[in-house]
């Protein structure tokens, strides 16, 4: 039977949305709705954990720096250690959003929406702990080259100055490419919201239909920030490195300091991605669109990565050993066996001998394992820095003026609020907006589908 | 005139269908689609998008804005350390690279809103949820008499449902 001519069907776009929607909206867009136990039970800890956090930032921006565990000759702390911990874990949101974009990775399309949201709070998380570690939060405009009275300007070839820089470039270029690749998932929430929601969520979406034209304006917007966030994140965790490095610290002056530090962010921000979305996965039920063969995947990068930062470890002491500068050698011979031991083998057990398991595809693909594993690997990531820097401060040229840091209460409870405020944020994101990018999932599918008929239709033979 | 609104559920059929009526001369069509497909997007116009050319402005404006900020402030208020330059450029090259991404990323955002329409406004007429589910839209405008033209365009190449949505 012929189909009806156009001008006899009615006007069926102007009929009530159908019930039918898509498997793949229904699935993801259940993570906002309805109520999850585990999500308010981790949200309580974060919110109180950050009021905790607040109360004892509140004390030492009251009595003063001296209440952190800061004593000649360690100046920078747990504070720095932490700061230089959560650019870190940026980085592997960027790399999958940008990086495996750019190398066609279609894997990625279901986890880079978490480690895009990981990104933008791990880095929002990371720009306090400067303005934390001055004391004087108020002051914190003096680190930006503003007109004054005194017609000073910052310093221009400080490598903390490039810090202020590469940060906030990293902060903005990070929060506008996960906003762009949030618009076209926000519309699909519109389109099932109702009251207040729909209105927020259609403000959000501002305008967005999916028309050819939005497509393909959006395509080349992520292709080109993708482009120019490649170059990013590698400068990012250079220039961090440099605050390091462009010092004559025994310990810290060594060319090797931008590709290690850059290594071992990728290395401890895939750690992190499988640590949040393993328990997102199965506390939301997400199995069939985060698969094993992610985190397989993510696997085997951390391995890759791990094995960077075993050899950048070697070459550390081996230049130490190879330079004859003794100051150089007493610095490592310290990391290994002086008073922080402790942290230097934590920091190798975890970063570098645990990660060769993954080698064993069983265990690759287990889990659990992974889990466990990657917690321990973000714990040894910590220790690195708290090696780096506590351990060269504490024994530089003269050995009358070591000294020993211990981090302080009120430290403690800042770094434990860190990883609190961070959760805090990344739970709030899981209620309110899609944490798989819908419709890059609906993509792979779709295409497959097609790909599919075509070859039904040819008989099989692709 | 006339518009007709088709429904599809595969991209590959919404840009053999696109590229037909356009090869017929019915240019003012608008595709609506649950996800990039750049077969629809070369279908449906194959010239690169403009948002390139906000990334290239960005660009530059950010590595001329980051060194003339550097060199001008070191200028102002020179300090002769150690027989060095006031502006010394190999380290300037650090905050010139930094503010080169910073404006580019920063422009080619706004090129996708001004190119993209992105601003809080009222959806199209013919815009439906199912556009952002699974399914496929092709609307076309055409004189009345190409009504039966465009229909069986649509329909020959699997369209689901085609709908005559206006005509005035």
């Amino acid at each position: 039977m012929a189909p009806p001519p156009a001008s006899a069907v009615a006007d069926a776009m102007n009929a009530p949305a159908r019930p039918r929607d898509s498997r793949t909206n229904v699935d993801i867009m259940a993570v906002t709705k309805g109520f999850h136990w585990p999500w308010l039970i981790a949200f309580i800890a974060a919110v109180s954990g950050v009021v905790m956090a607040f109360l004892a930032l509140a004390y030492q921006t009251y009595e003063g720096l001296g209440v952190a565990g800061y004593q000649a000759p360690v100046f920078w702390g747990v504070y720095i250690i932490t700061f230089v911990f959560w650019i870190g874990i940026g980085h592997a949101g960027t790399l999958i959003s940008a990086i495996l974009y750019l190398f066609r990775a279609k894997w990625r399309n279901a986890i880079n929406r978490g480690a895009e949201t990981m990104t933008v709070f791990a880095v929002l998380t990371a720009a306090l702990f400067p303005l934390i570690h001055i004391g004087r939060l108020w002051k914190f405009y003096f680190l930006l080259p503003y007109p004054n009275q005194r017609y000073l300007w910052v310093n221009f070839k400080s490598p903390l100055l490039w810090d202020v820089f590469a940060v906030n470039t990293y902060l903005t270029i990070s929060v506008l490419f996960f906003l762009v690749g949030l618009i076209p998932d926000i519309a699909i929430a519109r389109d099932r919201a109702l009251g207040w929601k729909k209105a927020v969520y259609t403000v959000l979406a501002a305008g967005w239909q999916g028309t050819g034209k939005q497509w393909k304006a959006h395509n080349r917007t992520v292709l080109h920030l993708s482009g120019i966030a490649t170059p990013l994140v590698l400068s990012v965790h250079s220039v961090v490195s440099w605050d390091f490095a462009m010092s004559i610290v025994p310990g810290w002056h060594a060319t090797i300091f931008a590709p290690y530090f850059v290594a071992g962010a990728i290395f401890g921000g895939f750690a992190m991605v499988v640590v949040v979305m393993v328990p997102v996965r199965r506390i939301f039920r997400l199995e069939p669109y985060i698969t094993d063969y992610h985190f397989e995947n993510m696997s085997r990068f951390i391995l890759f990565t791990s094995l960077i930062c075993g050899y950048a470890y070697g070459a550390e002491y081996f230049i130490a050993w190879y330079s004859g500068v003794e100051p150089e050698q007493t610095s490592f011979w310290q990391r290994a066996f002086g008073p922080y031991w402790v942290s230097t083998w934590c920091m190798i057990t975890f970063n570098v001998i645990f990660p060769q398991l993954l080698w064993i595809k069983r265990l690759r693909t287990c889990v659990p394992f992974l889990f466990v594993l990657c917690f321990f690997i973000n714990l040894g990531m910590w220790f690195e820095r708290y090696v780096i820097i506590i351990t060269s401060l504490s024994r530089e040229y003269v050995p009358a003026a070591w000294g020993l840091y211990i981090p302080s209460t009120v430290e403690l409870m800042v770094l434990a609020g860190s990883f609190c405020w961070f959760s805090m944020f990344f739970l709030l994101f899981l209620k309110m907006f899609p944490i798989i990018a819908i419709s890059e999932v609906k993509e792979l599918d779709i295409h497959a589908r097609d790909h599919a008929r075509e070859a039904a239709a040819h008989g099989g033979t692709h | 005139m006339a518009t007709l609104v088709s429904v599809y559920d595969y991209p590959s059929d919404v840009s053999t269908v696109v590229r037909k009526l356009k090869s017929r001369g019915f240019e003012d069509l608008t595709t609506y689609s649950p996800a990039p497909f750049e077969e629809i997007e070369v279908a449906e116009n194959p010239k690169p998008s403009g948002v390139r050319l906000f990334t290239l402005i960005g660009g530059l404006t950010g590595v001329v804005t980051g060194f003339a900020m550097q060199i001008w402030m070191s200028l102002d208020w020179p300090i002769k350390i150690a027989g060095k330059n006031f502006a010394s450029i190999p380290p300037y090259w650090i905050i010139g690279f930094e503010l080169t991404i910073l404006f580019g990323g920063v422009l080619t955002v706004i090129g996708l809103v001004a190119l993209a329409g992105l601003y809080p406004r009222p959806l199209d007429d013919h815009y439906s949820p199912r556009f952002s589910a699974e399914e496929f839209g092709v609307v076309v405008r055409c004189e009345d008499r190409d009504v039966a033209e465009v229909e069986s365009l649509m329909r020959g190449h699997n369209a689901k449902e085609v709908t005559l949505a206006a005509s005035h």
